[in-house]
């Protein structure tokens, strides 16, 4: 009813944008799954009422100004997206009140999701940081309202994205920063995963107490509840079956969003009534069809079957689910934080921003309640459609969502298939919304822990705080197995934290060399292999609620969700769909305790299932990946820097990756581990200067370094010689005098690199140094390192080689020696000046007394220019060679007095070696 | 000439070469097809093939017209434009043309039952090596990379692997080799000879003598080269000597090449040359090192080494030079020992050190006591001297028979 309307709406719009068809979609679903999910969730909410509700009290009155601030900068960010949203929550309303409400709401959300994800952003920030609590919690109330409407735009974003890469990566980044804060996401969920997510939040968001939204919002449960329980079984299939046409509509027409959007939200219609939730598992299913062309048939014929338990144990089972989900949420949190610490690429960026968030969510967030539900159920959702999708990485597509950028996991699905685009547009906008949530509930987080220092949410704490304070952090979260360990961990880490801050050391101290605290609990303090594994564990029991998604349509599974449901207790009802949406609201309700008792139950049972999906699945991950990349390049302003070297990254990395096999897959994750480190580093910096133009160049150039050394890595690709060097040669960023040699296994970093000058410095640095050689040396490598890297060939190079030459001769250190001598040859007969007949004599000593090899010697005195035979050093080498061939070791030994420069130790080192001949 | 050559003229000319090639080929004449592909002969009508080439461009399609012709294109049409850059002076494309069609020969030489063809290869393998560092010469003056030679090296070792098997064509490989002695040795790159070395005197199939003598003689000087290079004189001794004794007499220029390297060597053995003979071959560049250590005159051997620093450290026998010292000290101290026995034959035996330090005096090398000292020791050492130290007193005392044993032809130490 209300959908067609919608729809009308849409079709209207769609010509103009392609983003309002989009998000017309989107929406039409959205109030329709609104009603049924409203009830049950309302239910389950109530008991996070209770903490949201302290959230909740600020928010009200902060809520209002949030939105009047933002609203404005909302108009100039976005474009067409907060139009589209205000018409398309307009066109809503008509249909139905609900929708009515839902239009006000949209809008305004839209203009606070707007101005938090472009402008805002600074400004949310600020506010955080004083009145951290309180503020927060407004937000994210606000937020919620704009995550609706983020959500909304997520949506249509996703449908444009599909079209067109880059747009998508706009909104994605506008939407990653809105969703972060309005982790309504479950919003989007409820866009996504249609109604039932929806009704959750706007249940939530009553309970919050937003007054005159809760007006609103009441009105809508209570319709809902009524349709909600019955039309679950029988609806569903058919709801199904329209979806997929509908989908496969979307596929075919991917740009032509409005068809299906249309389509759509009639069939949600039909079905939103009876069973949002249909709707909702509809949509799932549809998405896998896509990514797992062949795979998604055979799910949706189980689908139903799995729909209609839901509908006979609806309540049961939604609160178990809830709890599971929880659960699971939580450990996707701590997984996310693992995971992110690992080093994926994507991740990487991720964890700056998401571990801290996370950890904070889990902890104290619960008081925000809302907030943290939302992206907890975000969560949720995400992991069903990775599961979906790409099981086997299941962690990173994990993070991919939890991480600031739901968005860009379904984007990528997109990407890869435009076909796609439509469920996309429910993911996607699922995707945005869940983002921006996360964010939310980093920027709680962030007060929580490190309080003192800045509010500011993992975006802000990269400039505030010091990078390797966060590297810390991150090393300290690493070790956390499960989720106690990580809310005990964080609650040290924020002890720690906050006395730094007392005493002011917060800034000063050596993060990195600062010793973790013990671990707080007893439990398994992992390493960090050990934690790369773990990780892995946990995200195939994180994905245990996706399994379930997916589980339904296979059998096991199923039974065991009809158990648990059973077992769970009766608050909500659900369809399949809606148990989705429980799952979400279970998220919230995560802060209660339960929730970790099932977890693992839950998840045991469904890891086999996990694994062989992740294997069918695993190649729609990639392609997420890919549609990432390319959505974050686009990014533009909206998208930090980070952000977007993140994208590149990780678009490279699925664009060339071609073997999709599980081994491959794991094989790429153990190996894209090694740039974790650098990844977070440079995240920091770019946080720091996030608006530096020219770094995207500088990304891209870093980004397919790395896609060359994966390419070389798997030995795929282009032959080594036919790679640019010249387009790869990094410039350095590093400031750091001192460094540590490591041998680099992989495309150089331009963050740990040296630029020249700071070459330099380090050189006088390591000259004017009194430590031993053995540090000498290794600095020097390192300098060495720095200036190939570079290919930086100069007088520079020729000291920095010749520094070390000097240093192994005085030590004796051949090797090292020789390494130098063979590189000062190359660079003397490029026309670089240097100590040219110094070294000229060492390299006559050396073969005269070391090598012995007359061939050598002959071709080296052959090569000597009369000049070089008029230096004082060169003479007295031949000298010393004279006397050693004619066995003068009187005159041997008083040469080896008279020795100019380093001629006296190089004779030294021969003595026992010629005397020995001699003999 | 090539202006004055009419079309129809060099229509003639390149059938006729064609012909020649097929029907050389048919009836399996070795030597006549050797002066078909032999480039830098310079023939007068290998030169008009040449011009009637670049005047008739179009040569390819006449190759193709007959299939007597075509089955022979691939050696034939990249020798055409081998001859073609050759006649105007691109030598490094003419090599790369002329490459590609001794690859083609190579392999129907392969396919040819009998050796027949080998005087053939010899020209190829011979022209190739010319042409490579003709080529080289002119990239290097165009400051490009030299690099054919090389090229030609590990094309020769192709050629080598064709004829190192059984077989009647391994006569050839002999030649093969010395040929890519010659490649190594220009490149300096002289350790690959030692595959190739052990390949052919491990082989036991087939006896060394077998293999023609210009190919031996060559084989032995370069051989022997190296074992001058190892300083391992006893063995060089011998294969230049061979190679000496085997030598065309009439050929001076080889025979001085050869004495280049055996002259040191006998020299380090004790063995000294006559003067004429270092004046017949032009090798008066030991003239003076011969005079120095029949002097005993340390002086001039540093002059002379000196002197011709340049040519000794090229040819690589600097090194060897530089070690007659020893003899020209034992030298000198001999002819002080006959001096004081002249004087005085009872203490002839006891050589004050200060005397050969005077000595040296002389000869303005101006050494203390502890040098002369210690080059005693290593002359007692080396068996050069026989006797023993007073240091304290510091005399050498000489023994009483034969104090300066000669080496015989025995390197120093041995």
């Amino acid at each position: 009813m209300m959908n067609q309307g919608v729809d009308g709406t849409i079709t209207a719009l769609d010509p103009n944008s392609v983003e309002r068809l989009a998000v017309d979609p989107s929406r039409g679903q959205a109030p329709s799954y609104y009603v049924p999910s409203t009830g049950s969730e309302a239910v389950s909410w109530t008991t996070h009422g209770a903490a949201n509700g302290s959230i909740q009290n600020g928010i009200d009155s902060s809520s209002s100004i949030n939105h009047d601030q933002y609203a404005e900068p909302h108009l100039k960010n976005i474009q067409d997206g907060v139009t589209a949203m205000s018409a398309a929550s307009t066109s809503n309303s008509g249909t139905a009140n609900v929708p009515q409400e839902y239009a006000s709401y949209a809008a305004y959300p839209g203009a606070d999701t707007y101005g938090y994800g472009s402008t805002a952003y600074a400004g949310y920030n600020g506010g955080y940081r004083q009145q951290p609590n309180q503020s927060y919690p407004q937000q994210q109330s606000n937020q919620s309202y704009p995550q609706s409407a983020g959500a909304y735009q997520s949506t249509g974003a996703p449908h444009q994205p599909i079209s067109s890469l880059q747009n998508t990566g706009s909104y994605d980044g506008s939407s990653s920063y809105s969703t972060t804060y309005y982790n309504p996401a479950d919003y989007q969920t409820s866009g996504d995963y249609a109604a039932g997510t929806y009704s959750n939040q706007i249940n939530l968001w009553n309970q919050g107490g937003y007054a005159s939204y809760g007006h609103q919002y009441p009105s809508y449960p209570a319709e809902t509840n009524g349709a909600y329980t019955a039309p679950s079984a029988a609806a569903i299939p058919l709801q199904y079956q329209q979806e997929h046409r509908q989908w496969a509509d979307y596929y075919s027409q991917t740009e032509v969003c409005c068809a299906p959007g249309t389509e759509n939200t009639s069939a949600t219609s039909k079905s939103s009534l009876g069973c949002p939730v249909p709707a909702v598992t509809s949509v799932y299913s549809a998405p896998t069809n896509q990514q797992v062309a062949s795979s998604a048939p055979t799910y949706w014929v189980p689908e139903p079957s799995t729909l209609d338990v839901p509908s006979v144990q609806p309540n049961e089972v939604i609160t178990n689910v809830h709890d599971e989900h929880w659960k699971h949420g939580r450990q996707g949190f701590q997984n996310y934080h693992a995971n992110s610490l690992q080093p994926n690429i994507q991740k990487s960026l991720d964890l700056n921003s998401a571990p801290v968030s996370f950890q904070d969510y889990q902890k104290p967030e619960y008081p925000h309640g809302p907030g943290l539900q939302y992206s907890a159920t975000h969560q949720v959702p995400q992991d069903y459609q990775p599961p979906v999708q790409a099981a086997p990485q299941t962690a990173v597509p994990f993070d991919s969502g939890r991480v600031s950028k739901v968005n860009i996991p379904t984007n990528p699905r997109i990407a890869s298939n435009f076909p796609m685009v439509l469920p996309r547009n429910d993911k996607p906008a699922m995707g945005g919304a869940t983002e921006p949530a996360y964010v939310s509930v980093s920027v709680p987080k962030p007060n929580d822990e490190v309080p003192l220092h800045v509010a500011g949410d993992s975006v802000l704490k990269p400039g505030v705080l010091p990078k390797s304070l966060r590297g810390y952090v991150e090393r300290a979260l690493a070790r956390c197995e499960d989720d106690r360990q990580m809310a005990a961990c964080q609650d040290v880490l924020k002890e720690v934290i906050k006395k730094a801050n007392a005493d002011g050391t917060l800034l000063t101290r050596d993060w990195d060399t600062e010793p973790l605290f013990p671990f707080p609990n007893k439990g398994v303090v992992n390493n960090d292999p050990l934690n790369h594994l773990t990780p892995v564990s946990s995200l195939l029991k994180n994905r245990s609620p996706n399994r379930r998604t997916k589980s339904r349509w296979e059998p096991l599974p199923e039974e065991k969700l009809r158990e648990k449901q059973i077992t769970s207790t009766p608050e909500s009802l659900k369809s399949s769909g809606a148990i989705h949406h429980n799952e979400t609201n279970h998220q919230f309700s995560a802060g209660m305790p339960r929730t970790k008792e099932n977890k693992f139950g839950n998840q045991k049972f469904y890891v086999p299932n996990q694994k062989a999906t992740n294997r069918t699945s695993f190649r729609p991950a990639k392609r997420q990946r890919v549609g990432d990349g390319v959505g974050g390049s686009n990014n533009g302003d909206s998208s930090s820097d980070s952000d977007k070297e993140q994208s590149l990254t990780t678009y490279y990395a699925g664009a060339f990756s071609v073997a999709d096999s599980p081994e491959e897959k794991k094989r790429r994750e153990s190996r894209s581990k090694r740039f974790e480190n650098n990844h977070v580093k440079r995240s920091a910096n770019s946080h720091m200067q996030p608006k530096k133009v020219g770094d995207g160049n500088f990304y891209t150039r870093r980004a397919s370094a790395l896609a060359i050394s994966k390419i070389i890595d798997d030995g795929a690709g282009r032959a080594v010689e036919d790679i640019d060097w010249d387009a790869l040669t990094v410039t350095g960023t590093c400031q750091e005098i001192e460094k540590r040699y490591l041998r680099l296994t992989s495309a150089p970093d331009p963050a740990t690199v040296r630029p020249e000058e700071v070459l330099e410095k380090a050189l006088v640095f390591v000259q004017s140094s009194q430590r031993n050689y053995l540090y000498k040396c290794d600095q020097l490598k390192s300098i060495r390192q720095d200036l190939t890297v570079q290919r930086i060939r100069n007088e520079l190079t020729a000291k920095v080689y010749e520094t070390h030459a000097r240093l192994a001769i005085e030590v004796g250190d051949l090797s090292e020696y020789n390494q130098c001598q063979s590189q000062l040859q190359t660079l003397y007969a490029e026309g670089i000046r240097g100590c040219h007949m110094e070294f000229s004599a060492y390299n006559l000593l050396c073969t005269i007394l070391h090598s012995n090899n007359n061939r050598d010697l002959l071709s080296m005195m052959s090569r000597l220019s009369v000049e070089t035979r008029k230096d004082d050093a060169v003479k007295h080498a031949l000298a010393v060679r004279a006397a050693v061939t004619s066995g003068n070791y009187v005159m041997f030994f008083r040469l080896h007095k008279t020795a100019p420069n380093l001629n006296t130790c190089l004779m030294g080192e021969c003595k026992i070696y010629s005397t020995g001949q001699g003999q | 000439m090539a202006s004055y050559m009419s079309m129809g003229e060099a229509h003639r000319r390149i059938t006729e070469y064609l012909n020649r090639f097929a029907d050389v080929v048919s009836y399996q004449d070795g030597t006549s097809l050797k002066h078909l592909l032999s480039l830098s002969s310079e023939s007068s009508s290998f030169l008009a093939l040449a011009d009637a080439l670049n005047l008739f461009q179009d040569a390819n399609r006449l190759i193709r017209q007959a299939d007597k012709y075509s089955q022979y294109a691939e050696i034939v049409a990249p020798l055409f434009r081998a001859m073609q850059s050759y006649r105007v002076g691109h030598l490094a494309e003419s090599y790369q043309a002329f490459e590609k069609s001794a690859n083609a020969f190579i392999q129907e030489f392969r396919n040819w039952e009998s050796a027949w063809a080998l005087e053939a290869l010899y020209v190829v393998v011979y022209e190739i090596r010319v042409l490579a560092e003709r080529a080289d010469r002119e990239l290097a003056s165009n400051g490009k990379t030299p690099e054919k030679l090389k090229a030609a090296g590990s094309f020769l070792m192709k050629v080598f692997g064709v004829l190192a098997g059984k077989g009647p064509k391994r006569v050839g490989a002999l030649y093969v080799t010395c040929q890519l002695f010659k490649v190594y040795f220009k490149l300096g790159t002289v350790h690959l000879c030692r595959s190739v070395i052990r390949s052919i005197e491990t082989a036991r199939i087939f006896d060394f003598e077998e293999f023609p003598v210009r190919d031996k003689v060559t084989y032995m000087y370069y051989t022997g080269r190296l074992e001058v290079l190892n300083e391992n004189f006893s063995a060089a001794d011998h294969k230049l000597s061979y190679a000496l004794t085997h030598c065309d007499p009439q050929s001076e220029a080889n025979i001085r090449m050869i004495l280049k390297y055996l002259v040191p060597v006998k020299l380090s053995i004790g063995i000294l040359p006559k003067r004429s003979l270092l004046e017949k071959y032009n090798l008066i560049e030991y003239n003076d090192i011969v005079l120095a250590m029949k002097r005993g005159d340390l002086r001039l051997l540093r002059q002379a080494l000196e002197e011709h620093e340049d040519r000794f450290l090229r040819s690589g026998v600097y090194l060897v030079l530089e070690k007659l010292e020893l003899q020209v000290y034992q030298r000198l101290v001999k002819k002080i020992y006959i001096i004081q026995k002249q004087k005085d034959p009872s203490k002839a035996h006891q050589i004050k050190l200060e005397v050969i330090v005077k000595a040296l005096k002389w000869l303005e090398m101006e050494m203390d006591l502890d040098e002369v000292e210690c080059i005693m020791s290593i002359l007692i050492y080396k068996n050069l001297v026989k006797g023993y130290f007073a240091h304290k007193s510091k005399v050498a005392v000489l023994s009483k028979q034969d104090p300066f044993p000669k080496l015989n032809g025995k390197p120093i130490n041995s």
